[in-house]
């Protein structure tokens, strides 16, 4: 693996962006970021020819019950260095950002994120359910999911809440 | 003039060359693509919801799952995330056992591309030599781990068991046979003119679009983009081994099928080096049986047959992971389908298919 | 006046049925019906044994065995295969053009059924010896364009419809090189007639008189026929089946019969135009010789159809009219020179 983002680059971040802040302690922090700065502080890192990091390597988020934490691992090809970047959203109706406008590569990263884990991607340009059935209602890798039941009506296959789960 | 319309040709997710169950929606203009829509999901099985519920040395089954045809690299992928996350440091004989089956799993696996690539074509004959030579390989795999396909060998600390001598030996003859065997294909396909003519120039992808889809693997090394991960991260035991990254110029599928040929040469290199050099010791790190990794996160990459392949694990500290990501290489790929497809004859578009490689395992995960 | 076991058997059975019926307009009604039925019987035959001959030859080239189980060695295997298929289940799809999906595949056995009528198979043995044989045998095998044209439309499926637009696309691109390559060997001979092409080549075969035109004919057969590497119309990776997609069991076998018999036409018809017809060292029979030539040709059709990938069609056609047609009217231009010179030596 390349070498991780160095302190004082993001010391840099964190005066340039006010809700920018990393974790001094870790080796390899994270640096987590407001979702409205999320799309600028992305492009400086994109496009800031010390930085350029290009590569939008993962892309994911996690549930963590009270919150969703967006996870970018962004990688530089020029540089070989790696930095982590991530975004908390509240667990009620999530929505950030698409990074579709700065790495179009995201797209179905971001498709995947929004059908498993229900988070919506701001100025996405094509937010549709990729893994999942279009008219499934749930989203899988929420902790709080409970499994639709598949029923056939009409010779469609629909899904329903399952009843009784005691 | 005559009044022409295009429609839509659903190819798949039953269809002879759709590579499993991928479905797509082909706008045609006569027999020209004006666009082509990549449906997935039928082959979904929620791998990373299910890895939530199993310790982290069970997850190590659901990787085989994932690019079922060169499973070895996915095990290798995840075992080194965990051991990431858990600091486990693997002894150096395992290291070259996994380079060695991690390699031989590439080989199989483009045996698989040329394979469906020819039979895409419409010469079966093509296929049956790239599966007889790749069920060389099946049976090491049979004789090291008692699996073909999906290995489960490589385990989070080192590999299930000491490699055989057998498995050495058979190696051995393995890479001996390599060049007989790609020179063999030059003669069957390689070097045949309908052949290079539905290849050449077709579905070019140029590195500024490559790029731009955060494409991996031979795919982008096709259009010229030098970005090998075993050569960057040199993980495990593949800094000590020389080896080049073939490199494409055009982005053609042409040359996606060249790259893919000389990595076949390339990975029989590195296993040569690797038997040559193979030292004694312990395949096992000391693991304790129940693993339960600190509270944190890791993301690694591998060098999957089909690009990067990189799982983001968070731990909370108990014996399952809270959180696994897979980020598959064929998933990604698949964005740069439509770019391919258009302007091109449907015929092309299974030629488009076939060279972009994707597993549905993988892309559905 | 004609020689060969064939023609002298025929002789002494018609001698026979006249000695018993005794009226010469109904033993000729029973002769032309006896032929008619040996010759489907040859067809019948004649596919099952090459399916057996493909699949195995097919699977030698492909580094494998082959059917091995039905039977001894799996001669039995077209037996089996021809007993699934008339117990499969008939699916016949919504939305089909009844009247014309299931004329389609019967249609597409009757022109090659019928050009059977004009091969000399023996000297003297040929059905329908008319004087426009050869350009009646291409007006009929031209006719399969429209079985498949009306499977491809009336499936109502766009996979069908691509594969019936394809066969029309090939044919009227190969049709015609293929007849401007014939008409070389109708110069030489001076005759349409099937008889006499096969009686001009005597002494010289024409394959060496004629061999830019044998080439352009075995590419054109090819197409004709729909083997690969011109097997566009059932592209099997691109189009599934082309225009028999949505056919089942009995339907489908009757397209498979079909392309055999084509596959067997087309070698008959190169070894009749081409390297002899039955013409051969007396050691063996007319029809021997025939036959042999016709194996050796499928086997080669067969050969180039498991080696080669499959065209694109753009490639395909260009191929055809850019540089087939040319060559074939340059051939009946050399030809031409050729007679001339010859006749003022």
């Amino acid at each position: 693996m390349g070498t991780y983002f160095e302190k004082e680059n993001l010391d840099l971040l964190k005066a340039q962006f006010d809700t920018a802040e990393y974790d001094p302690e870790q080796a390899e922090p994270a640096i987590y970021i407001g979702k409205n700065q999320l799309l600028d502080m992305m492009k400086v890192l994109r496009e800031n020819p010390t930085y350029s990091f290009d590569r939008m390597a993962n892309l994911t988020a996690v549930d963590y019950k009270e919150y969703f934490e967006m996870v970018y691992s962004l990688y530089s090809r020029r540089f070989d260095k790696w930095v982590t970047v991530k975004v908390k959203l509240e667990h009620d109706n999530p929505e950030v950002e698409s990074m579709t406008q700065i790495w179009e590569g995201t797209n179905f990263e971001e498709r995947e994120t929004y059908d498993l884990m229900g988070i919506t991607f701001l100025h996405h340009p094509d937010l549709r359910r990729i893994l999942m059935p279009d008219n499934y209602e749930a989203h899988p890798l929420r902790k709080d999911f409970v499994p639709l039941e598949p029923r056939i009506e009409g010779g469609v296959l629909t899904w329903h809440k399952q009843k009784s789960m005691s | 003039m005559a009044q022409t319309e295009k429609y839509v040709l659903n190819m798949g997710p039953q269809h002879p060359s759709t590579h499993g169950v991928l479905q797509v929606q082909v706008e045609l203009d006569g027999e020209k693509i004006v666009g082509a829509k990549p449906v997935m999901g039928y082959l979904h099985r929620g791998i990373e919801k299910l890895m939530e519920s199993r310790t982290y040395a069970q997850c190590v089954p659901y990787t085989d799952r994932l690019d079922y045809v060169s499973a070895m690299n996915n095990n290798l992928g995840f075992c080194m995330a965990v051991e990431k996350l858990a600091a486990i440091e693997v002894p150096e004989r395992a290291e070259y056992i996994r380079v060695i089956c991690a390699e031989l799993n590439r080989i199989a696996s483009h045996h698989v591309f040329i394979g469906s690539l020819t039979n895409d074509l419409g010469s079966a004959t093509g296929m049956i030599y790239a599966f007889r030579d790749r069920e060389k390989i099946l049976d090491l795999f049979n004789i090291i781990c008692g699996a073909r396909m999906t290995a489960h060998y490589i385990r989070i600390g080192g590999v299930a068991a000491d490699a055989q001598e057998e498995f050495l030996r058979g190696a051995q003859e393995f890479i001996d046979y390599v060049p007989a065997m790609l020179d063999e294909y030059d003669r069957i396909f390689t070097g045949n003119e309908i052949f290079q003519a539905r290849m050449q120039g077709t579905s070019i992808i140029t590195r500024e679009t490559a790029l731009k889809h955060g494409m991996s693997g031979p795919n982008i090394r096709a259009s010229g983009v030098d970005y090998d991960i075993r050569k960057i991260d040199k993980y495990g035991a593949y800094g000590k081994f020389d080896f080049e990254i073939p490199v494409g110029k055009q982005g053609d599928n042409w040359d996606r099928y060249i790259v893919r040929l000389k990595e076949i040469q390339q990975s029989a290199n590195i296993i040569q080096q690797a038997l040559d050099n193979m030292p004694e010791g312990p395949v096992m790190a000391k693991v304790p049986k129940v693993l339960r990794p600190p509270k944190g996160d890791a993301y690694h990459r591998v060098e999957n047959t089909r690009g990067e392949l990189g799982f983001y694990i968070v731990s909370d500290g108990s014996t399952k992971p809270y959180r696994v990501h897979i980020r598959r290489p064929s998933f990604v790929n698949l964005q740069a389908l439509d770019g391919m497809c258009q302007g091109m004859l449907l015929a092309d578009a299974v030629t488009a298919f076939a060279t972009i490689d994707p597993l549905m395992g993988e892309v559905d995960c | 006046m004609h020689s060969g076991i064939i023609y002298s058997a025929a002789q002494g059975l018609r001698e026979v049925l006249m000695s018993l019926v005794g009226i010469p307009i109904i033993v000729d009604i029973i002769m032309t019906i006896i032929c008619a039925s040996i010759l489907l019987v040859i067809m019948a035959t004649s596919a099952l044994v090459f399916t057996l001959g493909e699949r195995k030859i097919c699977a030698f080239i492909q580094v494998r065995i082959g059917p091995n189980r039905v039977g001894p060695g799996g001669l039995l295997q077209s037996v089996a295969d021809m007993l699934k298929l008339m117990d499969k289940e008939d699916i016949v799809p919504k939305g089909i053009d009844k009247w014309l999906w299931v004329l389609s595949p019967i249609l597409l056995l009757v022109p090659s059924a019928l050009i059977y009528a004009f091969f000399p198979f023996d000297d003297g043995v040929i059905l329908a010896d008319v004087n426009v044989g050869l350009f009646l045998l291409i007006a009929i095998t031209s006719q399969t364009v429209l079985p498949f044209l009306m499977g491809g439309y009336a499936s109502n499926s766009k996979y069908s419809l691509i594969g019936g637009m394809r066969t029309v696309a090939q044919m009227l691109g190969y049709e015609v090189p293929m007849v401007f390559a014939l008409m070389g060997i109708v110069m030489l001979t001076g005759s349409l007639k099937m008889s006499a092409i096969v009686e001009a080549q005597s002494n010289v075969w024409f394959i060496v008189l004629q061999p830019l035109a044998f080439l352009i004919y075995i590419v054109t057969a090819l197409v004709e026929s729909n083997r690969p590497p011109f097997n566009l119309v059932e592209g099997e990776s691109e189009i599934i089946a082309g225009p028999f997609t949505e056919y089942t069991g009995m339907r489908w076998a009757l397209f498979f019969l079909a392309e055999f018999s084509n596959l067997m036409c087309i070698g008959i018809l190169t070894t009749t135009l081409f390297l002899g017809g039955w013409h051969g060292p007396d050691f063996l029979p007319g029809f021997c010789w025939f036959w042999i030539k016709t194996f050796i040709c499928v086997l080669f059709y067969q050969w180039v159809g498991w080696t080669f990938p499959r065209l694109r069609i753009d490639t395909m056609l260009s191929f055809g009219w850019k540089v087939l047609l040319p060559v074939a009217l340059i051939n009946v231009l050399l030809t031409g020179v050729g007679i001339y010179i010859y006749n003022i030596m």
